[in-house]
Formats: C-alpha cells, sequence, structure tokens
C-alpha cells in the first residue's frame, strides 16, 4: 500500500513523499501524482524517500519515466533522503549515475 | 525439468506462511503483508537482508503476474489463474517459494542482465532478484510454475 504527500516550496519545487511500497502496484500511483504537478505547471519536482518501505525494479521505471516527463517540460526531478535499504537497491541498479540521492528536499535544486 | 511437482518440502518446515491468491497485482501486496508477518517472527535478520529478499520475491512474483497470464482474458485470470507463494526462515536461510498455473516462463536466468540504457523504464526485474539472492531457480512441472529463492542469513 502507499499514499503520497504532495506540497510545493516556496521556491515552485514541487514535493512528492511517496509513504509506502514503490511497487508495481504503487508505481502508477507515484506516475499520476507526476503527471498532475508537470500538467499543473510544477517542472521542478523532489521525490522525499524518506518514508518509502520498499523499492522495486518497477518503481524505478516510475522515477525514470517522472525524471523524462520533467526533462521533456524543461525541468528536472531529484531524488532525497533514502533509507539505507532503499539506497541499496537504487546503487545496485546504478540508477545513482543518473539520480544522485541529495540529504535534504529544500536543497535538491541547489547544485 | 521434471515430470513430477516437486515435493512441497517448505510446507513441512516450521513457522512456514502461506497465501493463494488469484494472479492479479494485488496479490503482490498481498504477498509484502505477508513478509511483514515473517519479519516480525524473526527480528534477528537485518534490513539490509530483508530488503533484498523481499524485492527478488517481489521481481519474480511480478514477472509471474505480468507474463506467465498475458494471454488470459479477464475472466479467466479472475477465475482460475492463482499463485500460491510461501515463505519461511529455516536452516540459516529465507526460503521463498511461488507456484502458478500460467504459461511456461519462457527465458534463460543464465543470460539476464541489467538494461545497457540507464534510462531503461523496465527490463531490471528479473536481473535485480538474480543480484539479490544467494539462489534463484525456476522449473516447470505437472503444468505448473515453480520458482525457488534462498537467501543465506
Amino acid at each position: 500500500m502507499i499514499e503520497f504527500d504532495v506540497h510545493t516550496l516556496a521556491s515552485g519545487v514541487g514535493v512528492i513523499a511517496p509513504r509506502g511500497r514503490l511497487n508495481r502496484v504503487g508505481a502508477g500511483g507515484f506516475t499520476d501524482q507526476v503527471g498532475t504537478l508537470v500538467g499543473a505547471g510544477t517542472h521542478r519536482i523532489v521525490v522525499d524517500l524518506a518514508e518509502v518501505a520498499f523499492l522495486d525494479s518497477s518503481g524505478l521505471g516510475a522515477l525514470i519515466g517522472a525524471v523524462k516527463t520533467t526533462r521533456k517540460s524543461g525541468g528536472d526531478l531529484r531524488i532525497a533522503r533514502p533509507t539505507d535499504e532503499v539506497l541499496s537497491i537504487l546503487e545496485l541498479t546504478n540508477i545513482t549515475r543518473i539520480l544522485r540521492p541529495r540529504d535534504s528536499v529544500e536543497a535538491a535544486f541547489d547544485d | 525439468m521434471t515430470d513430477e511437482p516437486p515435493a512441497p518440502a517448505m510446507l513441512d518446515l516450521p513457522g512456514c506462511l502461506e497465501v493463494s491468491a488469484p494472479a492479479t497485482l494485488a496479490t503482490i501486496d498481498i504477498v509484502q503483508d505477508l513478509f511483514r508477518h515473517l519479519w516480525a517472527q524473526h527480528d534477528d535478520i537485518d534490513a539490509a537482508t530483508r530488503m533484498r529478499v523481499e524485492v527478488a520475491a517481489v521481481e519474480v512474483l511480478t514477472n509471474i503476474v505480468e507474463h506467465a497470464f498475458a494471454l488470459d482474458t479477464a475472466a479467466r485470470v479472475t477465475e482460475q489463474r492463482r499463485i500460491t507463494s510461501a515463505l519461511v526462515v529455516a536452516d540459516g536461510e529465507v526460503q521463498v517459494s511461488f507456484c502458478d498455473n500460467g504459461l511456461p516462463a519462457e527465458l534463460d536466468l543464465s543470460r539476464v542482465t541489467l538494461p545497457d540504457d540507464d534510462m531503461a523504464e523496465s527490463g531490471r526485474g528479473l536481473a535485480m532478484a538474480l543480484a539479490s539472492v544467494d539462489e534463484l531457480s525456476y522449473d516447470r512441472a505437472g503444468g505448473r510454475n515453480f520458482w525457488r529463492l534462498r537467501c543465506r542469513v
């Protein structure tokens, strides 16, 4: 099961914080959340992974799809605060080469 | 390949958890809930090992739901097609098995690799499963698919 907290920072950056499992079941909901934000004109998005308890290839695919969606509209997507276990999955699949985890949601677009 | 289905040895092990459910995506969350019960009984298994096993199991399960029943109609999926999942910690390892009555899996596990394109949105599942556990095997017997995963703890 998964839920999403979505809010926008003062800088205009959108934040999606999934809470639960980002598996094949949760991936569709995540993609919908990204589509809604981008459709409303928010093209820079941070995914706060702090409450993601599980990440598999379906979740990774949704994250990569979201990177493409934001870049197509001139923006970008960053990830922040993965747990050690989620970080191990990102490293296992070399996803950290295209999505470098940030320590802070607020500062994710500072560099 | 063998003519007879493998004996359900796992079910004889103390503490084995088993669930049978229709071959739909909802079964993934059901099995992950079952993992939560398994981990609650084995708090000595560290978080990294738990994640490795669960990722491998969910990748295989997702593959079964999406491929073993791809040619079925929706009605047959809900009426007849089922997956039986079993989880146990025994002999110093986590053991997971899946049995389904879908189509034979047409794959060679020895040739599964991560996609060359880092930006690929699919195609990582079984490679991640293979990289995450000590043993992953597939067998077809008696008209059923049998998947078995083992991970030392």
